[in-house]
């Protein structure tokens, strides 16, 4: 185990949270902002994998990697208007069920428009080479994700503590009564984060699509390593989703290799005990 | 029989609770008066242990309760009753002075039998019935009994848990006058020896019913002693109204 | 607290005649489908316990299933251990972690509690799945079925299969009401209403919590001990949190709270399950529909929606009978 072995594992672990990094951002957001728990969160990734595999096919990996997010976009519309904006004065359980109902229907709507076998992606031409990094070659795409994820990061950190509309969205978190008494339309604010946050979503699956497999439950396998991120992270922070998508990245990788029998039941002890312990994470918006 | 020593309470800056020390002996009742924001419902949080004192210590029959819980300090003696109505409003009122007096006889956590059928249970349940005036209400549900019948429910279920102290967070509050003197009977029919500590901002009723008065003040005892020297002080009506006569 | 009605008396009537009807007429399918839907209707009993009467709503009970399931399987085939006394045991086990889970969770509530309880499911799903003593994604078989040739009982014989899990499910259903009767079954019921009242009051809340989810689990893994005993074979699937949701979506689907709902919602479930994959391979679509519209309509699914329609109205109507009854006989001989 040399140090190309550490560096290699380092990086994997790096790509799988930056991945995790831009599903959890929205959803702790949506969650944080407007107390709702959209499980459908994962299914919405799925579709950005399956609208970006499509229209790759069509016109190429970029033509996936900008439309299939806005695509996205417009199922969440569409989800906001019809359902969500009625369930979000009710209980968390209301809201679990109806969403876990969105899961069931979406899973099958994706089965009905793309069949059951996974759709091929590939990632693009000069993405496909391997790039010499700290005496280790590593896929050139994955590096990519990194940097995505990264540059995400970077913007979203400018926009929430730069911007207006940051500090009025860091305000709805804080208290959205009193955001609304200061005159900020705190209805329209949600509308705004939950598309962006499936925008997101949408951009998650186009980007994984080319390193896992595009398949109907893809949705289902990545909704608890998400839930997973923004409990332990904390809610309503970005933060708390980076925080917590590096923590699970880390220890979900390096226990694969260290310790393989071990691993997934070390991420669910460490989610457990935070949930017990410290219920709203790590690094909470607020509390 | 309740003994508060130095209980100090600040939260950040604001220091809420200042020194505050008082000795309740068996069958005592005592009224604390004091202003809005005097500390009082932060003090009486204190004695029930839903806060935690800075400073200070609080005995209950001579034993040391300031690092009990909540459900601790009840199984020791001490019951309370809330300002706003905290029942289990799809129950009957016998079913909720049941499930209290279940926790007390330990029927509570019995799987194999019902605590309501116990004649235990239903010997408590009749005698704070009786004490409360409850008796017509027994099968009513609480969601079909008037605000004043469900106040009377609400020291019942603090009652039937058979404490030693009971601490009451303004009993009267939201009762018209005539509920009060409803109270004032009330309080006559329960056991003497029942050391009772009471919040209230009815200043009648607390001098009609208290043996002893401590009024607070921005967190501190400005005044601990019989109702008649307090009837007459000129600091409590500094205290209540201000300081606007003439010199 | 639980209390019978009319209603629900005649409801519990129905399902054990239908049931019983059933038994005797079926064909093979018939009698699967039947055995299916008792083996369903005792997980979801045990789930509605928690979450219809304690307000806790469990996404783990499928793995406490395949906990029991697997426990049974492990001790009956490789620990060489007796099949009555390895039901017992698993039952046992199964109860022993629900009590632990119930515990950690207690302070828990909410979302809160609803994914705690999914990530100690999906712990118990990964750790069975990655062990090798379980057989992996292989699975376990060779399970038998009790021997009560003694008493000239064959549960090979899939009509006698599905007649001990009828008897099983009734044991269950008692069970459930003596607990959901007793001194804790009413604690239960205030700390769901107002756990800091009850604490007030001098009650240790967590145990109480725990005990009924305790009680729960026992049942869970009974369903998952028949389960493993209907099919013979058992793979880690069981204990996938989408066993849980589904599960949830039945007790959802049949009335929360009502303890007779969710055996209604069982046996719809399971029929309609079979119907609509004869028709269709989006059954998943009609499930998630199915679960949006009763969530909408705040109606508290089938079984809820009729009693709050019927159940009132009956229970008058049947105390009009008799006090009519009891009058005439007063002025008969005016």
């Amino acid at each position: 185990m040399d140090l190309g072995f550490w560096t290699l594992q380092a990086l994997n672990a790096l790509q799988l949270s930056m991945l995790l990094f831009l599903l959890s951002i929205g959803l702790t957001v949506i969650f944080g902002l407007m107390h709702f728990v959209n499980l459908a969160h994962g299914s919405l990734y799925a579709l950005g994998a399956y609208f970006g595999a499509s229209l790759a096919a069509a016109g190429g990996y970029w033509t996936g990697f900008f439309l299939a997010p806005v695509a996205v976009m417009a199922v969440g519309l569409v989800l906001y208007t019809l359902l969500i904006r009625r369930m979000r004065k009710s209980g968390p359980m209301a809201q679990v069920l109806v969403t876990f109902g969105l899961i069931f229907a979406l899973l099958d709507l994706t089965r009905i428009v793309w069949g059951d076998l996974g759709l091929p992606m590939n990632a693009p031409d000069i993405l496909s080479g391997r790039v010499a990094f700290l005496g280790i070659e590593y896929p050139a795409y994955r590096l990519f994700v990194v940097a995505l994820g990264l540059g995400v990061f970077a913007a979203l950190a400018y926009v929430l503590s730069r911007t207006q509309i940051g500090a009025m969205i860091r305000a709805g978190v804080d208290n959205d009564a009193m955001a609304a008494c200061l005159g900020i339309n705190v209805e329209r604010l949600f509308f705004i984060v939950f598309c962006v946050g499936c925008a997101l979503a949408g951009l998650a699956g186009t980007v994984a699509a080319p390193l896992l497999s595009v398949t109907p439950d893809m949705g289902l396998h990545i909704l608890i390593p998400t839930l997973i991120v923004i409990v332990i992270g904390g809610l309503g922070s970005l933060k708390g989703a980076i925080a917590g998508s590096l923590i699970y990245g880390f220890v979900q990788t390096f226990g694969a290799v260290l310790a393989p029998q071990l691993a997934s039941m070390l991420i669910y002890g460490l989610l457990a005990a935070v949930l017990v312990i410290k219920p709203a994470g790590l690094f909470p918006a607020k509390g | 029989m309740l003994e508060l020593q130095g209980l100090d309470k600040s939260f950040g800056a604001v220091h809420v609770t200042r020194n505050v020390s008082m000795k309740l002996e068996r069958g005592e009742r005592r009224v604390i008066l004091g202003p809005n924001g005097a500390g009082k419902t932060t003090l009486f949080n204190q004695i029930v242990g839903e806060l935690t004192p800075d400073k200070g210590t609080i005995h209950l029959a001579g034993q040391d309760v300031t690092g009990l819980s909540m459900a601790g300090r009840a199984r020791q003696g001490l019951s309370r009753s809330y300002q706003k109505n905290t029942l289990f409003d799809g129950l009957t009122v016998e079913e909720n002075l049941g499930l209290a007096a279940a926790v007390h006889t330990g029927h509570a956590t019995r799987l194999w039998s019902d605590s309501l059928a116990k004649p235990e249970v239903r010997e408590i349940v009749a005698e704070v019935a009786n004490q409360v005036n409850l008796m017509p209400y027994l099968h009513a549900k609480v969601s079909e009994v008037s605000y004043g019948v469900r106040r009377q429910l609400e020291v019942g279920v603090a009652l039937a848990t058979r404490p030693m102290v009971l601490l009451m967070d303004e009993p009267t509050s939201g009762v018209g006058p005539e509920m009060s003197k409803g109270f004032h009977d009330l309080l006559n029919n329960l056991p003497r020896d029942l050391t009772i500590l009471i919040i209230e901002h009815d200043m009648d009723l607390a001098f009609d019913v208290a043996d002893t008065i401590t009024v607070l003040n921005y967190g501190e005892v400005v005044f601990d002693g019989l109702p008649e020297a307090a009837r007459g002080s000129k600091l409590l009506k500094e205290i209540y109204l201000g300081s606007w006569q003439d010199a | 607290m639980f209390r019978h009605n009319t209603l629900r008396y005649g409801a519990l009537v129905l399902l054990a005649a239908g049931a019983l009807a059933h038994a005797f007429t079926a064909g093979y399918f018939g009698l699967e489908i039947l055995t299916e839907i008792l083996i369903l209707a005792i997980l979801v009993l045990a789930l509605d316990m928690v979450a219809g009467f304690g307000g806790m709503v469990s996404l783990c009970h499928g793995a406490l299933m395949g906990v029991g399931a697997y426990a049974f399987a492990l001790l009956s085939t490789k620990a060489g251990i007796s099949v009555p006394l390895s039901m017992v045991a698993a039952v046992a086990i199964t109860g022993a972690g629900a009590w632990v889970i119930g515990t950690v969770c207690a302070r828990s509530h909410g979302i809160y509690f609803i994914m705690a309880t999914l990530a100690f499911g999906q712990m118990a799903y990964s750790y069975v799945f990655e062990a090798p003593i379980f057989g992996g994604d292989d699975g376990l078989g060779g399970i038998s079925r009790p021997d009560l040739s003694l008493v000239g009982i064959d549960l090979d014989d899939s009509r006698s299969f599905a007649l001990f899990c009828l008897a099983a499910l009734a044991l269950v259903y008692g069970a459930a009401v003596i607990t959901l009767r007793s001194g804790l079954g009413r604690s239960l019921s205030g700390v769901m209403h107002n756990a800091q009242r009850m604490r007030a009051l001098g009650l240790t809340v967590w145990r109480v919590k725990a005990d009924v989810f305790g009680v729960s689990g026992m049942i869970a893994g009974l369903a998952g001990v028949l389960a493993a005993q209907h099919s013979m074979y058992i793979s880690p699937g069981l204990l996938n949190w989408t066993v849980s949701g589904e599960a949830l979506v039945v007790v959802i689907l049949g009335g929360l709270g009502t303890l007779v709902g969710p055996l209604v919602g069982a046996a719809a479930f399971v029929v309609l399950k079979h119907e609509v994959s004869a028709l269709t391979s989006y059954w998943h679509l009609v499930v998630g529909g199915i679960l949006i519209a009763v969530v909408l309509s705040r109606a508290n699914g089938i079984f809820g929606w009729v009693e709050a329609r019927w159940g009132a109205k009956l229970d008058r109507r049947l105390a009009d009978t008799t006090r009519g009854t009891e009058a005439q006989e007063v002025t008969g001989d005016a």
